[in-house]
C-alpha cells in the first residue's frame, strides 16, 4: 500500500512541478473573490476571513480509503444504534456495557427525550469523524466523532471546484474520485426522513462562522436557507414563511445550531436563533431534524471510549478502525495510569470542542501538571487522557516553499437509506510547525483530499 | 416561476439590485462631470452632488474623482458597494455564483483603491463598469425566469427610475422603466394589478409614482 501511495504522490509532483507558480496566486484570488469564508470572533469582534488553504492536496489511495470507508460505515451504524437504544430501551446500559452514571453525566444526554424515536430511527444523519494516520503503524486512528453539527464539507467542495478550473491537468491525467455528489447525499438523507414538506437548512444567521457553508449547501441541495423567524410552528407542524406571506409545510430540517439553542420554549429561553415550538413538532413526528436532538451524548469524549465496545455489542464485529489509546480517570486503574504518565499524555476536557480544552502533558510545567491532577481527581468524569499519536505531517506550500505540517482528516458520513462515505473530506493542517492542533477555530488551514487510484 | 424565497432574501435581492444600479449610475454621472470639470464647467461636480444632497468641494478634476468616489458622504462608493456585498452574502444561495463573485470583486476593487495612495483614474471606473456589466450579464443568462431574478431586476429598475427622476432625464425612458416595474410587480403578486395609463404621460407626477411603487414593494414582501 505504501508503494502505491508513493507512486500516487510521484504522479502528483510530476504534474505540479510543471505548473506555473503564479497560478497559486490566481487560486487565492479565486477563493477570495467567491468569499469562501470561515469567520471568527476574536475579543468580541466579528472577523470575516477566508479560511487559510493550501494547494497541495492530501492523497489517499483508493485501496486505503476503502478500508477507512468500511470502518466508518461500521462505526456510524453502531453509533446510531447506540443512540436509538440509549433513548429507548437502554439495553447497553442495563447490560453494563456503558455505565449508567457515565451516560447520565454526559452533558449531551437529554433525558427529556427518552422514549422518543425519530423518523426512520435515524439519528446520525450527517457525521464528521476525525482521524489521523499514525506514523508508528501506518494505521488510521479515530480521534473524535462529531455527531451534532459537524461543519467543513463546503470547503473541500469549493477548493476542488477552483482546482479543476485552474489546474485541469491533474483531473485529466490522474484518476481522482469525483466529489460533487456530497450535497446530493444530504439531500437524499433529508428526503428519506422527511415527514411531509420541503427541506430547509436552519442557520443562526449571517454572522455565524460557517454561514458560507450553510448558504453553499442549501443552494447545492436545493433547500431553503432559513433563519429561525422564517419558520413558524402551528399545531405542532413547522411552516416556511414565503416572502408573500404564504405558509409552506416543512418536512425536514438540516439544523446548523446546537440543541441548546434550537427551541427557546424547550431549551434556553434566551435563544434568539431557535424556533419556538419546533421540539413539540419534532416529538409529534411532524418534522425530521438532522441531526437528531440528544446526539451530543455520543460525541462526548468520554463516551468515545466505549465506541469499540458498541461495535462489538450491536454488530458482533471487531472494529475496523481503532480509537486512539484512551484512559478514563473515572476508572480507578486508568486514573493511576494517567497520574503516573501525565507528562506524556494528552488530556481533554470532555465538554469542550473545536480544539479547546486540549492539554499536552509534555508542554506543561510541573506545577501545571499538579494542578491538573487536582482538577482530574475532583471531577474524573470531566476528563479523558490519550496517548499522544505521532501522526503524519503533510507537505504544505506555505510562504513559497514546501513545509511539513501536522494534519488530520475529517471524513463525512451520511446516513439515509444507506450509509455513504464521501470520497473526500476536510484535511486540516496546523499553521505552525510541530503544532498538533489543526482545528479551523484554532487558526488551522485546510486542503483538498484526493482519493486516487493508479 | 415557482420559487420559494424568504422575505429577508427577497429584500436583500431587491436592495442588491438598487445598490449595484446606484453604483453604476453614479459612476456614469461622475465621468460626465469629470469631463466637464476639465475645461467646460468647473462647477459640474458641485451641481451633480447637489442631486445627492451632498456638498462637494474640490480643487481639480482629479480631486473631484477622489472626493466623489471615496469622500465622506452618503454617495461614497466603497460604502454603497459594501452594502451590496452584504446583500449578496445574505442572498448568495439564490444568486448566480459568477455574479456573486463580481460583486465581491467590485467592493474589493473600491476598498483597495480608497486605501491606496495611488491616484484614481478612468481605468478604475472602467474596471468597475466591466464588473457590473459582467454581473448583469451573468444574471441575464437565466432570462429573468426566477422570482429571485425579478426582485433583483425590480431593485435595478426602481433605482433607474429614481435616477431618472433625480436628474430630470428623458421622460419617455422614465415611463418605459415604470411600466416595466409594474409588469414585474404584477408578476410577483397577481392580486395587485397596477396599470399606468398612457394618457398620464404628459403630466406625470414622478415623485408620487415612485412613492407608490415603494409602498407596493413594501406590501409585496410580508415580513
Amino acid at each position: 500500500m505504501l508503494e502505491t501511495e508513493n507512486e500516487l504522490h510521484k504522479k502528483f509532483w510530476e504534474i505540479f512541478s510543471k505548473q506555473d507558480r503564479q497560478k497559486i496566486d490566481e487560486f487565492k484570488n479565486h477563493m477570495d473573490k467567491f468569499a469562501i469564508n470561515f469567520n471568527l470572533y476574536k475579543d468580541g469582534n466579528f472577523i470575516e476571513r477566508s479560511l487559510p488553504f493550501d494547494v497541495v492536496p492530501r492523497i489517499i489511495s483508493k485501496q486505503e480509503f476503502s478500508k477507512i470507508e468500511k470502518g466508518l460505515q461500521q462505526r456510524v451504524q453502531a453509533l446510531n444504534m447506540f443512540l436509538e437504544d440509549l433513548y429507548t430501551d437502554a439495553k447497553i446500559v442495563k447490560e453494563g456495557i456503558v455505565p449508567q452514571e457515565f451516560v447520565e453525566q454526559a452533558s449531551g444526554y437529554l433525558k427529556e427525550f427518552k422514549g422518543f424515536s425519530p423518523s426512520k430511527k435515524i439519528r446520525t444523519h450527517i457525521n464528521g469523524i476525525d482521524l489521523v494516520k499514525d506514523t508508528k503503524n501506518d494505521e488510521w486512528v479515530i480521534l473524535e466523532d462529531n455527531l451534532r453539527v459537524p461543519s467543513g464539507s463546503s470547503y473541500p467542495l469549493s477548493i476542488r471546484d477552483t482546482y479543476r478550473k485552474i489546474y485541469p491537468d491533474f483531473f485529466e491525467q490522474l484518476k481522482i474520485e469525483p466529489i460533487k455528489q456530497y450535497p446530493s447525499y444530504i439531500k437524499g438523507a433529508m428526503n428519506h426522513v422527511n415527514c411531509g414538506g420541503i427541506n430547509v437548512v436552519l442557520t443562526p444567521g449571517r454572522f455565524n462562522s460557517a454561514y458560507y457553508e450553510h448558504s453553499y449547501l442549501a443552494q447545492e441541495m436545493d433547500a431553503q436557507l432559513v433563519r429561525a423567524h422564517e419558520l413558524e410552528v402551528i399545531d405542532k407542524k413547522v411552516y416556511f414563511k414565503n416572502y408573500n406571506g404564504k405558509r409552506i409545510r416543512v418536512g425536514s430540517i438540516y439544523r446548523r445550531l446546537d440543541d441548546e439553542f434550537i427551541d427557546p420554549k424547550f431549551f434556553n429561553p434566551e435563544s434568539l436563533i431557535g424556533v419556538p415550538g419546533i421540539v413539540e413538532a419534532y416529538l409529534a413526528g411532524n418534522v425530521a431534524l438532522m441531526n437528531a436532538i440528544g446526539n451530543g451524548v455520543a460525541d462526548d469524549k468520554g463516551i468515545y471510549y466505549f465506541v469499540p465496545k458498541m461495535i462489538k455489542y450491536y454488530l458482533g464485529e471487531e472494529p475496523i478502525l481503532q480509537n486512539a489509546p484512551t484512559y478514563l480517570p473515572y476508572f480507578k486503574e486508568d486514573m493511576e495510569y494517567v497520574f503516573n504518565n501525565i507528562e506524556k499524555l494528552v488530556i481533554k476536557d470532555v465538554a469542550e470542542a473545536g480544539g479547546y480544552g486540549v492539554l499536552f502533558g509534555h508542554e506543561m510545567s510541573k506545577l501545571q501538571l499538579e494542578d491538573l491532577k487536582v482538577a482530574i481527581k475532583a471531577n474524573p468524569r470531566r476528563f479523558i487522557a490519550q496517548e499522544l499519536i505521532e501522526f503524519y505531517d503533510e507537505k504544505c506550500y506555505l510562504d513559497k516553499e514546501l513545509k511539513d505540517r501536522k494534519a488530520d482528516f475529517r471524513a463525512y458520513v451520511v446516513m439515509g437509506e444507506d450509509i455513504k462515505v464521501w470520497q473526500c473530506g476536510l484535511t486540516r493542517y496546523a499553521l505552525e510547525a510541530g503544532n498538533y492542533l489543526v482545528n479551523s477555530s484554532q487558526g488551522g488551514g485546510f486542503k483538498d483530499t484526493w482519493v486516487m487510484e493508479l | 416561476m415557482e420559487q420559494l424565497l424568504t422575505a429577508n432574501v427577497a429584500t436583500n435581492l431587491y436592495w442588491l439590485g438598487r445598490y449595484i444600479e446606484r453604483t453604476e449610475g453614479t459612476l456614469t454621472q461622475i465621468m460626465v462631470a469629470f469631463d466637464q470639470i476639465i475645461d467646460v464647467n468647473k462647477n459640474a461636480g458641485v451641481e451633480l452632488y447637489e442631486n445627492f444632497s451632498t456638498e462637494l468641494a474640490y480643487d481639480s478634476a482629479q480631486d473631484f474623482l477622489n472626493k466623489a468616489m471615496f469622500g465622506d458622504h452618503s454617495a461614497n462608493l466603497t460604502a454603497i458597494t459594501g452594502y451590496a456585498r452584504e446583500n449578496a452574502i445574505i442572498s448568495r444561495n439564490h444568486l448566480n455564483a459568477q455574479a456573486f463573485g463580481e460583486i465581491i470583486a467590485l467592493h474589493a476593487l473600491f476598498q483597495k483603491s480608497s486605501n491606496d495612495l495611488i491616484e484614481i483614474d478612468y481605468k478604475l471606473i472602467d474596471n468597475a463598469h466591466s464588473l457590473i456589466s459582467e454581473m448583469w450579464g451573468e444574471i441575464s443568462k437565466t432570462e429573468y425566469k426566477r422570482i429571485s431574478d425579478y426582485f433583483l431586476r425590480l431593485g435595478q429598475l426602481v433605482e433607474k427610475a429614481d435616477f431618472n427622476f433625480r436628474f430630470d432625464e428623458n421622460k419617455e425612458t422614465g415611463i418605459v422603466i415604470i411600466e416595466e416595474i409594474h409588469k414585474i410587480l404584477q408578476s410577483l403578486d397577481e392580486d395587485k394589478v397596477v396599470k399606468v395609463e398612457q394618457k398620464q404621460t404628459q403630466e406625470l407626477d414622478y415623485e408620487a409614482i415612485i412613492n407608490d411603487i415603494h409602498q407596493r414593494i413594501e406590501s409585496l414582501i410580508v415580513n
